[in-house]
């Protein structure tokens, strides 16, 4: 038997179904009612996903940490796993990477189940720990010599310094080293054994914007060289800027989950069109009229919410068609801190769960 | 067992430790120090007098041989106290730790002692009990000792008075002697337990244990190339300790393999012992600063109490039931019994109890020691 995580077309519920390899079945949404067919390709899965992790449960005490979720990471993308502080991302990593025990469910690397074959996995996958902070009084080669000969696999280091910028500091001790170049040294350790997963959690959090935006960069570049990585974060612009796929936690929920795309198609409210300046009197009215959702917000500021982004061209041109004086036109799409905020009320950057 | 990881790791170690100057302070230049400083208080005791007030109620001819008797100990320095002052209110007087009164009827007992009658006659000696180890000791014990040798010699009655100072050790140990085997204890204790809390408190803290446990090292692998670097530190410490001692102080040391066996026995024993007691307490106190506390808490009773500086015979008798229990007791015993008393027996005994302590300790060490979270 092999399970299969589909999201209802409907009410967008993330369902588990089980069943045969080849097998079709005809199911129902346990919220909705809602029925579909379900077709089970094992190979497809297997050869597809570098993680899968399915009704995973972490309990400590009363505290449901992680609240029965699955999803999975295909091969090759960069997946993000995004949520507040506390809302259960590091325990779910954690897990992931045998740091913790679960209570329930199954997490598989490569098709294998961590608990029984996490030895087997060590060589395939590189990590940087939350807060990692490596031997003070190494210097950035030495630190990337040690972890690598814990490895059989083994990258060549002097590539690595390259490729992560780290030539000129390769001789200066870590505790030397500034917060973004200590990260990089972290994303550089996690790559000693050339893995095929890299988990990366929180990697730039208590950076600056500029060392922050040098460590996506770095990430990026794992992307371009066929790596699949699994980034923690609580930043929305980096999982915007860096997730081929994101999965939204709450509460050790997974609330949401797709590429940026379907999550803003699914939640968003469309785009935001601004006009600044505008000078000609009734607009708002006008476009209300026209059936658009237009506010005033004062100075001649107008805001229109567009759920399609077809109308965005009738927007425009029914400001042209109406001889519509202004200084400027913003367009601006829905972002996952409004996704976030949709979804459970609060903004994600003032949410401790 | 990956013998390319471990050397990896040792030789990690090995770098870290020496570019870190307060590790390599607290390892070689602090034993040393207090080596240098202890040997330089120390290393006149011999010459260092001590006054004596002697009250002669009896002005006899005995009581002056005796007064003569002690007057001729290198050390001592009779002062004279006068018949008319009353000797109690004379010692509150001049403050005085001890003061010693010849009593009347002292030269009039011995005569009659050649008659053949069985007459006692007491002196009487003034210390202050809260003085232990202080002169008022020292000088007690040569006042007995010298009325053994003058009843001695008035029994035989044939040879001529005096005080032949005769040591109870068949060897004339030093200060010195005593406190380099404390020292290379203690300096092992310390080494072994700082440096077992900081792998284990601030490698969690800084995540490198869980990055450790993403690898393919095993525990066992870690713990085996951690241990073989602190029994490299101990060795190193106790090269320099002992070097120092030889060169500067002149240290009675007897090199042979009876003291080879049981010295490395013990330090790797020692070694082991300190680093399962740094395991268990950095697995209950986690914060490092808390941890370091909790290592003072342990290590510096133990280094006072454990007969490290002193002698345990300088305590009172509670305080050495105390120290009985205590690991580095035996370690610096097992030590002095082997490289410098040359006492088999002993050296056995206390290494076998270091032993013991040694694998009780550290299997609980290894035992408590997580590196996956909850």
């Amino acid at each position: 038997m092999i399970e299969k995580s589909v999201r209802c077309p409907k009410c967008h519920e993330l369902v588990t179904f089980s069943g045969k390899p080849g097998e079709h079945l005809t199911v129902t949404c346990p919220k909705c009612s809602a029925r579909g067919k379900v077709t089970f390709k094992k190979s497809a899965i297997d050869q597809d996903h570098a993680i899968e992790v399915s009704h995973l449960k972490k309990i400590y005490g009363d505290l449901v940490a992680v609240d029965d979720i699955s999803f999975s990471v295909r091969k090759g993308e960069i997946f993000a796993f995004l949520g507040p502080n506390g809302a259960g991302k590091t325990t779910t990593v954690e897990i992931i990477e045998s740091i913790r025990e679960l209570t329930m469910g199954t997490v598989k690397i490569f098709g294998k189940d961590i608990v029984s074959s996490f030895n087997d996995m060590k060589e395939k996958i590189g990590i940087l720990p939350q807060e990692f902070q490596s031997f003070e009084k190494l210097t950035v080669k030495e630190t990337l010599v040690y972890f690598s000969k814990l490895y059989k696999k083994r990258a060549d280091i002097d590539d690595i310094i390259d490729s992560m910028d780290l030539k000129d500091n390769q001789n200066k001790l870590y505790k030397n080293l500034s917060g973004g170049l200590k990260q990089r040294v972290g994303v550089a350790i996690s790559l000693v054994n050339d893995p095929e997963i890299v988990f990366l959690d929180e990697p730039s959090t208590g950076l600056d914007p500029k060392a922050r935006r040098e460590v996506w960069e770095v990430i990026a570049n794992l992307r371009s060289k066929g790596k699949t990585v699994f980034l923690t974060t609580h930043y929305m612009e980096e999982a915007e800027y860096l997730a081929d796929h994101i999965a939204i936690i709450h509460k050790g929920k997974i609330i949401a989950e797709g590429s940026l795309e379907d999550l803003i198609n699914r939640y968003g409210k469309g785009s935001l069109l601004h006009i600044k300046g505008c000078k000609t009197s009734n607009t708002v009215e006008m476009l209300r009229e026209k059936g658009f959702n237009a506010t005033s917000k004062g100075n001649g500021n107008i805001a229109v919410t567009i759920e399609h982004k077809d109308r965005l061209l009738e927007v425009l041109s029914h400001l042209r068609h109406e001889c519509v004086d202004y200084d400027s036109i913003d367009i601006r799409r829905s972002n996952l801190e409004e996704i976030f905020l949709q979804l459970t009320g609060a903004k994600l950057s003032e949410v401790e769960a | 067992m990956n013998l390319r990881i471990i050397a990896s790791d040792f030789n990690a170690s090995l770098k870290t430790w020496k570019r870190s100057k307060g590790t390599m302070f607290w390892t070689i230049a602090f034993p040393v120090l207090l080596i240098l400083i202890f040997g330089a208080i120390f290393s006149g005791v011999d010459e260092v007098t001590y006054e004596f007030h002697v009250q002669d109620l009896d002005d006899s001819d005995w009581s002056h041989t005796f007064m003569n008797i002690l007057d001729n100990i290198s050390v001592v320095d009779i002062k004279t106290v006068s018949a008319d002052e009353n000797i109690t209110a004379f010692i509150e007087k001049e403050t005085l730790p001890v003061a010693l009164v010849i009593p009347e009827g002292f030269g009039e007992a011995i005569d009659k002692s050649f008659f053949g009658e069985e007459i006692t006659v007491n002196v009487s000696f003034h210390y202050d009990p809260s003085e232990q180890g202080s002169s008022a000791s020292i000088l007690r014990s040569i006042v007995t000792s010298s009325l053994q040798e003058f009843n001695m010699q008035l029994s035989g009655g044939r040879r001529i008075i005096g005080v032949d100072q005769i040591s109870t050790i068949t060897e004339d140990f030093d200060f010195i002697d005593f406190f380099i085997p404390g020292m290379i204890g203690f300096t092992i204790m310390t080494s072994c337990i700082y440096g077992s809390i900081e792998r284990n408190t601030k490698f969690r803290k800084d995540g490198v244990l869980r990055k450790l446990l993403t690898t393919p090292i095993t525990r066992a692998e870690w713990i085996l190339a951690k241990m073989l670097f602190m029994l490299f530190l101990s060795f190193v410490s106790t090269l320099v300790i002992l070097g120092v001692g030889i060169l500067v102080w002149g240290v009675s040391l007897h090199i042979n393999l009876f003291m080879i066996v049981f010295m490395i026995m013990i330090i790797i024993a020692t070694s082991f012992l300190f680093s399962g007691i740094g395991m268990i307490i950095s697995r209950f106190v986690k914060e490092e600063e808390t941890a370091d506390m909790a290592g003072g808490a342990i290590t510096f009773p133990m280094m006072f109490l454990a007969g490290t500086f002193f002698s345990l015979d300088m305590m009172p008798e509670f305080m050495q039931s105390i120290a009985r229990i205590l690991p580095l007791y035996y370690v610096n015993e097992g030590l002095r019994n082997a490289m410098i008393y040359m006492n088999t027996d002993k050296a056995i005994f206390n290494t076998a109890i270091v032993i013991i302590f040694a694998t009780v300790f550290f299997l609980i060490g290894v035992f408590v020691t997580k590196w996956k979270e909850d």
